[in-house]
């Protein structure tokens, strides 16, 4: 019981209940009021002209007029319709259809409310008590018992009306209770299984588009996010376990060999290095997963600047330039004009670069690849790199951006794995997007993000206008130096 | 070089002085807040390395404030274990003039410091650099070296004039990337490596020697000596 009184529907059809009964008394109390005013009033009103009448015709025609006057009126009237009496001055009845004068009406002249016998039953009565010249007093008045049916019948109608709201009150309630219980129940169900680990559960909808439906819809799409985020962590979580251990193992054993063999200090200085380097491949994937984090979190965003974010392409295109000359690949550069982004250049400037160094990565010899920044139709901003590499197959797209993920194809090749997905984290930090698509043959990587305000004078250029000349030139491929 | 490290882990300590001691530096240490602040407000030191997480109080970030505020210009190098930009710009703002995010490699400290003294000194006036007989005018934006006029990208002219300023150190490709094109993130490939070869060609290649050199685990070093 308690928790039926606990639950949210009681109290509110209760509430219900107890409001509508105010609002009802609220209404019928000034009808009351009116009611009682407007009939007894007009009631004394013309008990008063109805005396005033008696006592012209007393005054024009005398005790006996008046006498044969009331007579008539009492013949023609119904029985207790007009209470009427005139007796003299020692109170004997002279005319009128009481038997006696009642003795419970009081001495002086004025309007009393009076228990009276009439007919022989006992009812009461207000009546007017007014003197006549010479010692005779009259008594006009009405039977007021017989409105009694009246205001019983108001209250007996009231008190049903509260009834009646009462029980339609409980019963939408309990009705309410259930439809609401039957529809959270189903979302405390849902959610009680996706506490308990399966979190593909989502909660049921309609398409009613009320309150419980769109709060279903939010929860849902939380739920999708959270789903999402677990599958990062879990993925994240056996890539880690697998880059980071791969490292590990091998310094592990480098240095317990060290320490088992002994071997010459020559042999030992070049375990050594390969030992740092180990460790420095653990902490290259370490610096990348915080840099990813630190995306995430969103923190980045209170340091964003308007970049230019054709100068800013460019500058990574020379950058990557020798890098491409050396492998024989053209590295271009096409763009309509300086592109205004609200950013930060180095998150922007080494999602760019990731790009582009991903792109020589498995561009072929003599192969190309081109960077291209331009403002789209509906205003977002394109950073695009294609290459014409093997691209990826249409079932790895959705893959390569997950953290640590690394195709057939790129397993063996430098990187931690972490290039794509960081591409994405920066993409959405700026409010944008990761595209890849097809190019026919090899790789379309289109960045797009939301455009900054427009730039002003005064308003941060990275840095010069790009060259063409210098970047679009396939120049003689650099001799290959070993560093 | 005078250095004071103020650093509370042991065994970084005695690896860190034990290098610079090496690399031919005097090292003083101190393993807290209070003593490191009281070190460097009373001795001369070329460069401070500062901790940022010091027990006792007072964290290395406060040292540096207040150091500042008393008017001493001594360099300081932040080290920290908070790699986020952010934690850098903070680093940077509160005075430091170079911040080194832990772990880091000895070479990479090395060559930080080097840089560090040498800026401290003012070098930055001069309009013609020299090194052997390579020459660059900052003016003219021109390099020459022996009779023959070298032509360079911007970008490489920036490359030369970091490594000029900095002759007879080593400056690492990290050091490369945030001086010259910085960018403080990681490029993931050898880039840094193909714009010194290409530099290479150009300065040195038709000479009998070479200025620029590749220093092992470390970086690179402009020298005009043997």
């Amino acid at each position: 019981m308690s928790k039926v009184i606990r639950s949210t529907t009681f109290a509110l059809s209760f509430g219900y209940i107890a409001f509508g009964v105010v609002a009802l008394v609220l209404f019928a109390a000034p009808l009351w009021y009116a009611w009682q005013v407007t009939v007894e009033d007009g009631r004394a009103e013309i008990l008063r002209a109805d005396t005033l009448r008696l006592t012209e015709v007393f005054n024009r025609e005398g005790a006996t007029g008046l006498k044969s006057f009331i007579d008539a009126r009492v013949g023609m009237q119904l029985p207790g319709e007009r209470i009427l009496l005139l007796a003299d001055s020692s109170l004997h009845r002279v005319a009128g259809n009481l038997p006696k004068w009642p003795s419970t009406v009081p001495a002086q002249p004025g309007i009393y409310t009076v228990p009276l016998e009439l007919s022989g039953t006992p009812t009461e009565s207000v009546v007017v008590r007014s003197a006549l010249p010479g010692g005779y007093n009259l008594l006009v008045g009405r039977d007021v018992a017989r409105f009694s049916p009246l205001t019983r019948h108001f209250w007996t109608g009231l008190a049903g009306a509260v009834v009646v709201l009462s029980i339609v009150g409980v019963l939408g309630g309990v009705l309410i209770r259930q439809a609401i219980l039957a529809r959270i129940n189903s979302i405390r169900q849902t959610v009680l299984a996706i506490v308990q680990g399966d979190l593909s559960h989502r909660l049921p909808t309609r398409r009613t588009g009320d309150e419980l439906d769109t709060l279903a819809h939010t929860i849902n799409g939380m739920l999708d996010q959270i789903e999402q985020l677990v599958n990062g962590i879990r993925d994240v979580s056996n890539s880690i376990a697998h880059d980071l251990r791969t490292p590990l193992a091998e310094l592990r054993s480098r240095l317990e060999e060290l320490s088992l063999t002994r071997p010459t200090t020559e042999e030992t200085f070049a375990e050594i290095d390969g030992a740092v380097a180990d460790v420095d491949r653990v902490i290259r994937i370490f610096n990348a997963l915080l840099r990813l984090a630190e995306i995430d979190t969103g923190m980045r965003r209170s340091g964003f600047v308007q970049v230019n974010a054709n100068a800013l392409a460019a500058e990574v295109v020379e950058f990557y330039l020798p890098a491409a000359e050396i492998k024989e690949v053209t590295l271009s550069f096409e763009s309509t004009g300086p592109v205004s982004v609200s950013g930060d250049p180095t998150l922007l400037a080494q999602a760019v670069g990731n790009l582009i160094d991903n792109a020589l990565k498995y561009v072929g010899e003599r192969g190309a690849v081109k960077v291209t920044v331009g403002t789209r139709a509906d205003g977002a901003v394109e950073i695009s790199v294609n290459d014409d590499g093997p691209g990826i197959a249409d079932s790895e797209k959705p893959k390569v951006t997950q953290r640590f993920y690394r195709g057939d194809v790129s397993r063996g090749t430098p990187g931690v794995g972490l290039g794509l997905s960081l591409v994405q984290a920066v993409a959405k930090l700026h409010g944008g997007t990761l595209e890849l698509a097809d190019n026919h043959p090899g790789l379309r990587a289109r960045m797009i993000i939301e455009p900054g305000a427009l730039l002003s004078g005064r308003a941060r250029q990275v840095t010069a206008e790009p060259r063409p000349a210098d970047i679009d030139a396939p120049k003689s491929p650099a001799e290959h130096v070993a560093l | 070089m005078k250095l004071l490290l103020v650093e509370d882990n042991e065994r970084v300590t005695r690896f860190v002085v034990k290098g610079l001691q090496e690399a031919g530096h005097t090292v003083d240490n101190a393993d807290n807040g209070r003593e490191g602040m009281f070190l460097a407000a009373s001795e001369p030191y070329d460069v401070i390395i500062m901790d940022r997480m010091l027990p006792g109080q007072i964290d290395g970030l406060q040292i540096v404030e207040t150091l500042r505020k008393s008017g001493n210009r001594t360099p300081i190098l932040i080290l920290s274990a908070l790699s986020d930009v952010d934690e850098r710009i903070k680093g940077l703002r509160s005075g430091g003039d170079d911040y080194l995010t832990k772990p880091f490699a000895f070479g990479e400290l090395l060559a930080r410091l080097d840089a560090l003294s040498r800026r401290s000194q003012g070098s930055g006036t001069q309009t013609v650099l020299e090194v052997g007989d390579l020459r660059i005018d900052l003016l003219s934006r021109k390099a020459i070296r022996g009779e023959r006029s070298i032509s360079l990208q911007p970008r490489e002219f920036k490359l030369l004039e970091y490594l000029m300023r900095h002759a007879g150190q080593v400056v690492t490709r990290t050091m490369l990337l945030e001086n010259v094109w910085d960018y403080h993130f990681d490029p993931q490939t050898n880039v840094v490596d193909v714009h010194i070869s290409k530099l290479r060609q150009k300065i040195d290649a038709d000479f009998e020697r070479p200025l620029l050199r590749t220093v092992r685990n470390a970086g690179y070093m402009l020298t005009a000596e043997e």
